[in-house]
């Protein structure tokens, strides 16, 4: 839809026209461009390679979530179950919507209706701050059931935990040689001297240079360890501390990393959004745009469909793969 | 390709060599380019390394000499010219598009070939364990030796299983020109075969080539290449050698070699490296002395030393200390050093941790480089000449 | 149209660039490209100085192979990894496309700006931002990784100034990003009527893919290091083994940006050269299209290739050999130009001014520094050369003795037009022919120390290297010398250099039509656009002390097709 925009912009065969009566009609042409066609045109031009970069930008992240997921997927198939789906899902239908009365918005500004405009534009910042604020509680209770990156996910959050987890994290128990995996290039006539060479060649366990976590990453600890005879099966994941969680598998902390990295990296964008959104919102109110000058409108209007684009594949790559 | 049977024919001289070498000489280099080889790929590398350089030779003359020649020849005369040269020529320039195109692909696959023969291990590999810490190297041998030089059979293919305790480093031993990165939390493998044994004082350097810190540099080890016979009964003798010591004498006899380990951080001269001296640096005394009264530089970030020295304290003695110092390094840290020490747990024994404490006690028998003082001469004449090793 | 001529393209405009406003503040807020590439190019040459002092002190330790008192192991590599960062990010990326791309490229494309002029100012200031984060880290404790930043040393073990410059690495990054969005915009969009692609100049075209890279490879390099330091700070196990994570990973990430980085920093010095070459033999570039097509070629080739910095971090073989196998495709567009180049050369009309020298220096050691790519692109004699001074001397080759050479010599062949005045010729020369001998005498030595098996970055070194390193060390002093020298001819040239014609060297692209220094908005008309490599207008003017082309004749051979 943003195409109209070519047969809308006035002159757009205007190369052969007179500079200085182009930039007298048109206040707000820079000095450096003969036309507004041209004016807009570079704008836009300039946007979609900015968005370009904000792809490769998060389509690195992307990488690093399949080179993890790939590494192991049962860990982000448990972790994931922990993510709430329906807010995650309200989430998803705000965004779509806000995304929608943007189009609507540009479209309004592109026919000079200047009433719409704002209220489209209302809607959409609505729209952003919801998408924020649910946001927020999801975070929030994540938080507190300390679902959180890196070793502050072993922290224990309940005294029943607490007993649980002290023998969990006791190092010394850790079958590392469960975890030893034998080097595949050595063929299989080998394979018992490398067992016995395993032992030696494990690194030890309480590592100087290291900090230890508490348990469940690789050669620490494995899922054997938290299954405790009396555990019952979860029913509610929130019911349960997830240390105890019997599936846990070692490593969860990383799904956590991952979900936090890429959800706050576009909930940094969101948050731009809001920003730029409210300033078009203030502009349109004085009625800044109209039908010849709408492209900072147009321009925002691309950025806030690639926030709710990365979104769309945020959301079903860590709330729906259980 | 390779020859992956063993050489058993290389059992010839190994006598005059014997078990003791004199380290330290350097090297010096004979040849302008790579230096000579020692293992049995080095031949196949170097001869594509010539090739492409004579390939670059004639190249490189080619393009200056074209140049220089048409700079002298078409100079300009006068101001006022313009030069009249044809714009392109197609055929000429698909011409050298092309031609670069297969003279690549073929080098590219000379490159291919020899970098399979590096990478697959023969069945029959002696299996060398290496652990890389920041700054030394550390291997292991099947019956449970451990040494700080590398020490290899002749004439068998031996494999190395590395892995890092701390951050990347990269095992190169230029003159079997093999290298491979050591990756914390992933093994890495590499494989030689050396066929003639080192003689006398020459030996292969073992160089770390992935940045690692301070002491980068410093991380390097020798290689020694011995006949099949000779390395069979260094080996039982390195698996050995600290028990055979008596108590009495283990600290002037064990603890320098010990300490050629602990030298890569910490000093005998008061000096301070990555580590804190052992020997007396601002008066403090030196490593012994202020364990003993505790008039160390602040730990973790306040407290002295006696507050966790003494009956009753955490560590009833000094020599506990000393032995959590070893093996749990993180857990006081003496200001202003980080956590930079790694565990020495599970490759030191505690009679190898009596004889550093020993050397530490007698420290003012040593002299700044770790050598006893009180050595009779002759004793001190044949010492050194063993390599340090642990 | 036809009113254009009524004032000669040639006479000196009453107003220009400089004395179009005055103050402190006109220059602070400016938004004229030619302004912000002038103090773009102001801060790169400071940041060059910083750079190359550290690189001295480097080369000054390394005549001794062991300790000396001066300089500690910890000041060695924090003295290493300043001077490769600060070249990398502060000197090499943004020196030809930010300040020669800057000041020139709109010119030569007959616009009177970049498309963006707020963003363009924007740029520099963040890469002011970024150079006060390099020395704000300096401040905490500098830093120790090398440019490279590999984990996990860098996130467990460096000094403590290692987030300040992760940080300014970050700005860096959109600076460099912001700058290439501006050039292909205004590449796409500003150019004036009867400037096709294949009129533009050849250094436009290296500039331009060089944006594309910048656009594409930058964001990657961004994202990397945030996890850096997110890494650093939380310890969240993305790239820290203990935590499950992958070092690896992030030399992967790492590379993905800075292997095409090397071609941000290659490409439009390739761009200026072709450029030089061709003004300066006063004749038709040979192979326009066969050039221009190689700088999109590289520029594509150049994220592909990555993975053959790891050919022994452990990665599969099979990656190995794949990226071995890609990694030859980049020698071919290489080869290419350098062969055009030579061609370009035949039945010239070479005047061998400074500039020019600098071109020929440019193609002998960029065909050294490319031909030492090979051993480097086979996997086997990579395993042995990898990590070692092999490497460094043929990276230098190309990035200083390739780039920074190119930089130089396009500095001396628009420094004419950038300020109105022309250096000393004489010293010219001797200032090349002293940073030519020195490079070589500095870096060629590398090359056998590199393949004697001496690794890069150690403090300490076995005496047998020491006399290597004694060569390398005199050659550095002598290539100093000649930075030198050529910095004092050209400040002198600023106060008392003799004035500048519009045209000293008898090009025949826009730039040189309008005067020296070029007035505010580069041109009172639309200009109009010829053959940018025919030189058949072209003459010599007594009158003006420097060459005048005959517009009409210009345009007239390029419509129809004589210029050939």
């Amino acid at each position: 839809m943003s195409n109209a925009s070519s047969t809308t912009a006035p002159h757009a065969d205007a190369h052969a026209h007179d500079a200085h009566g182009e930039h007298a009609k048109y206040p707000f042409l820079a000095h450096h461009f003969d036309t507004p066609f041209q004016q807009f045109d570079s704008a836009k031009l300039g946007m979609w390679v900015f968005l370009a970069t904000e792809v490769l930008f998060f389509g690195a992240l992307f990488v690093m979530y399949a080179v993890m997921r790939f590494k192991d997927p049962y860990v982000f198939s448990f972790a994931s179950q922990y993510l709430d789906t329906i807010m995650g899902g309200i989430n998803t239908c705000v965004l779509i919507l806000s995304s929608l009365t943007m189009a609507v918005g540009v479209r309004a500004a592109q026919t000079n209706k200047k009433g719409l405009l704002s209220i489209c534009l209302a809607l959409t910042l609505a729209g952003a701050i919801g998408f924020l604020v649910i946001k927020y509680f999801e975070y929030t209770h994540k938080f507190h059931l300390n679902l959180k990156w890196g070793q502050a996910f072993y922290q224990p959050v309940t005294p029943e935990e607490a007993a649980q987890a002290k023998v969990i994290i006791d190092p010394a128990d850790a079958p590392i040689l469960a975890m030893v995996a034998p080097d595949p290039s050595l063929g299989a006539a080998s394979s018992s001297a490398i067992a016995s060479s395993a032992s030696t060649v494990m690194p030890p366990l309480d590592r100087s240079s290291v900090a230890v976590p508490g348990a469940g990453p690789d050669g620490l600890a494995s899922k054997t360890m938290l299954i405790t005879a009396d555990t019952p099966k979860h029913i509610e994941h929130s019911d349960l501390p997830h240390l105890l969680d019997p599936a846990l598998p070692p490593g969860v902390h990383r799904f956590f990393a991952i979900y936090y990295i890429m959800t706050g990296l576009h909930g940094i964008h969101v948050v731009i959004g809001v920003g730029v959104i409210g300033w078009l919102l203030m502009v349109s109110l004085r009625g800044g745009f109209n039908s010849n000058y709408y492209t900072p409108v147009d321009l925002v209007g691309l950025y806030w469909h690639v926030v709710d684009l990365v979104w769309i594949f945020l959301f079903p790559l860590f709330y729906l793969i259980h | 390709m390779l020859n992956l049977i063993p050489n058993f024919l290389m059992q010839a001289e190994s006598d005059k060599l014997g078990s003791a070498f004199t380290p330290g000489l350097p090297n010096t280099p004979k040849t302008f380019w790579l230096p000579e080889g020692a293992s049995t790929i080095a031949s196949e590398i170097d001869w594509i390394f010539n090739f492409i350089n004579y390939i670059n030779y004639f190249f490189f003359f080619l393009v200056v000499s074209i140049m220089l020649y048409f700079v002298w020849k078409y100079r300009q005369k006068g101001r006022d010219v313009y030069a009249r040269g044809p714009s392109h020529h197609l055929m000429l320039e698909l011409g050298w598009t092309i031609l670069p195109t297969i003279i690549v692909v073929v080098i590219f696959f000379m490159g291919f070939r020899g970098f399979i023969d590096m990478r697959v291990p023969p069945a029959n590999s002696y299996q060398i364990d290496v652990t890389a810490q920041r700054f030394a190297w550390s291997f292991k041998y099947p019956n449970g030796a451990v040494s700080n030089d590398l020490f290899v059979p002749a004439g068998q293919p031996v494999k190395l299983i590395m892995r890092s305790e701390d951050v990347l480093h990269s095992l190169f031993i230029r003159d079997f020109r093999v290298k491979q990165d050591v990756v914390p939390g992933r093994f890495a493998t590499l494989w030689f075969q050396a066929d003639q044994p080192t003689e006398g004082d020459k030996f292969h350097w073992v160089f770390c080539t992935e940045f690692c810190g301070t002491g980068h540099s410093l991380m390097n080890s020798k290689c020694f290449v011995l006949p099949e016979a000779d390395f069979k009964e260094w080996e039982t003798e390195q698996a050995r050698w600290l028990d055979k010591i008596p108590a009495e004498e283990l600290y002037f006899k064990a603890g320098p070699k010990l300490f050629a380990r602990c030298a890569s951080c910490h000093t005998l001269d008061g000096k301070l490296g990555t580590g804190p001296s052992w020997g007396n640096y601002d008066g403090t005394g030196n490593v012994w002395e202020r364990n003993q009264v505790g008039t160390s530089r602040k730990v973790d970030g306040g407290k002295a030393l006696s507050d966790f020295i003494g009956p009753g304290k955490q560590y009833e003695t000094p020599e506990g200390y000393l032995r959590a110092s070893i093996l749990n390094p993180g857990e006081h840290l003496s200001d202003p050093y980080g956590n930079a020490m790694p565990t020495f747990r599970g490759q030191i024994t505690d009679k190898g941790i009596d004889a550093l404490i020993g050397f530490m006690k007698h420290l003012d028998e040593f002299d700044a480089k770790g050598v006893w003082l009180k050595a009779p001469p002759a004793a001190a004449a044949t010492d050194p000449a063993k390599p340090a090793v642990k | 149209m036809t009113t254009l001529d009524a004032r000669p393209i040639s006479t000196p405009a009453p107003d220009n660039y400089l004395t179009h406003t005055r103050g402190l503040m006109s220059w602070v807020f400016t938004l004229d490209h030619k302004r912000i590439g002038v103090m773009y190019l102001f801060a790169v040459l400071s940041s060059f100085f910083v750079g190359g002092v550290m690189a001295l002190l480097v080369r000054t330790k390394l005549l001794f192979p062991g300790e000396v008192s001066w300089m500690t192991a910890d000041q060695y590599n924090k003295a290493f990894t300043l001077h490769g960062a600060i070249m990398v990010f502060l000197v090499i990326i943004p020196s030809v496309p930010a300040a020669l791309g800057n000041f020139i490229m709109p010119i030569m494309l007959g616009a009177k700006d970049v498309a963006f002029p707020r963003l363009n100012l924007f740029s520099f200031y963040l890469w002011v931002l970024g150079a006060i984060c390099a020395v704000w880290s300096l401040l905490a404790g500098g830093f120790d990784t090398g440019w490279t930043f590999y984990t996990p040393y860098s996130t467990q073990f460096s000094a403590g100034g290692t987030i300040p410059v992760l940080v300014g690495v970050f700005i860096l990054g959109f600076s460099s990003i912001f700058t290439g969005l501006n050039f292909i915009v205004t590449i796409h969009k500003l150019r004036p009527p009867g400037m096709t692609w294949f009129r533009m100049p050849l250094f436009l075209w290296a500039i331009y893919a060089t944006a594309i890279i910048q656009v594409l490879a930058t964001p990657v390099l961004g994202i990397t290091v945030a996890l850096l330091v997110i890494e650093r700070s939380f310890n969240i196990g993305i790239f820290d083994p203990s935590m499950g994570g992958d070092p690896v990973l992030f030399q992967h990430f790492f590379w993905f940006y800075s292997h095409p980085a090397v071609y941000i920093m290659v490409l439009p010095g390739m761009g200026i050269i072709s450029d030089i070459i061709a003004v300066h033999s006063h004749r038709h570039i040979f192979g326009f299209r066969f050039i221009a097509f190689s700088s999109i070629a590289i520029a594509v080739f150049s994220f592909l290739v990555w993975g053959h910095h790891m050919f022994t971090s452990g990665q599969s073989p099979l990656m190995n050999v794949l990226f071995s196998a890609i990694t030859f495709s980049v020698a071919i567009p290489s080869a290419v130009k350098v062969f055009n180049w030579l061609a370009t050369l035949y039945k010239g009309s070479i005047s061998l001014n400074t500039p020019m020298l600098y071109g020929l220096s440019f193609i002998f050691l960029f065909t050294i520094g490319g031909l030492t790519g090979i051993p480097l692109a086979v996997i086997s004699t990579d395993i042995h050369l990898h990590d070692t001074y092999f490497v460094v001397a043929h990276f230098h080759y190309v990035m200083m003795g390739s780039a920074l050479i190119a930089m130089i010599g396009g500095l001396h062949h628009w420094w004419p037009k950038m300020f109105g005045v022309m250096y000393s010729e004489f010293w010219g020369r001797i200032g090349c022919a002293l940073v030519f001998v020195g490079f070589n005498i500095t870096f060629f030595s590398q090359f056998m120390l590199g393949s004697q098996g001496m690794p890069r970055r150690y403090y300490q070194y076995q005496p047998e290297f020491q006399i290597y390193h004694h060569i390398s060390t005199g050659g550095s002093y002598i290539m100093g010398l000649g930075f030198v020298i050529t910095a004092i001819y050209l400040i002198h040239s600023l106060f008392a250099g003799k004035k500048a014609p519009a045209n000293p060297w008898g090009g025949a692209s826009l730039e040189w039509q309008c005067s020296s220094p070029p007035p505010h908005d580069n041109f009172a008309t639309t200009p109009r656009v010829g053959d940018c490599y025919d030189f058949s207008a072209v003459r010599w003017d007594e009158k003006e002390q420097g060459y005048v082309v005959d517009t009409e004749a210009h345009i007239a051979s390029a419509n129809s097709g004589k210029g050939h």
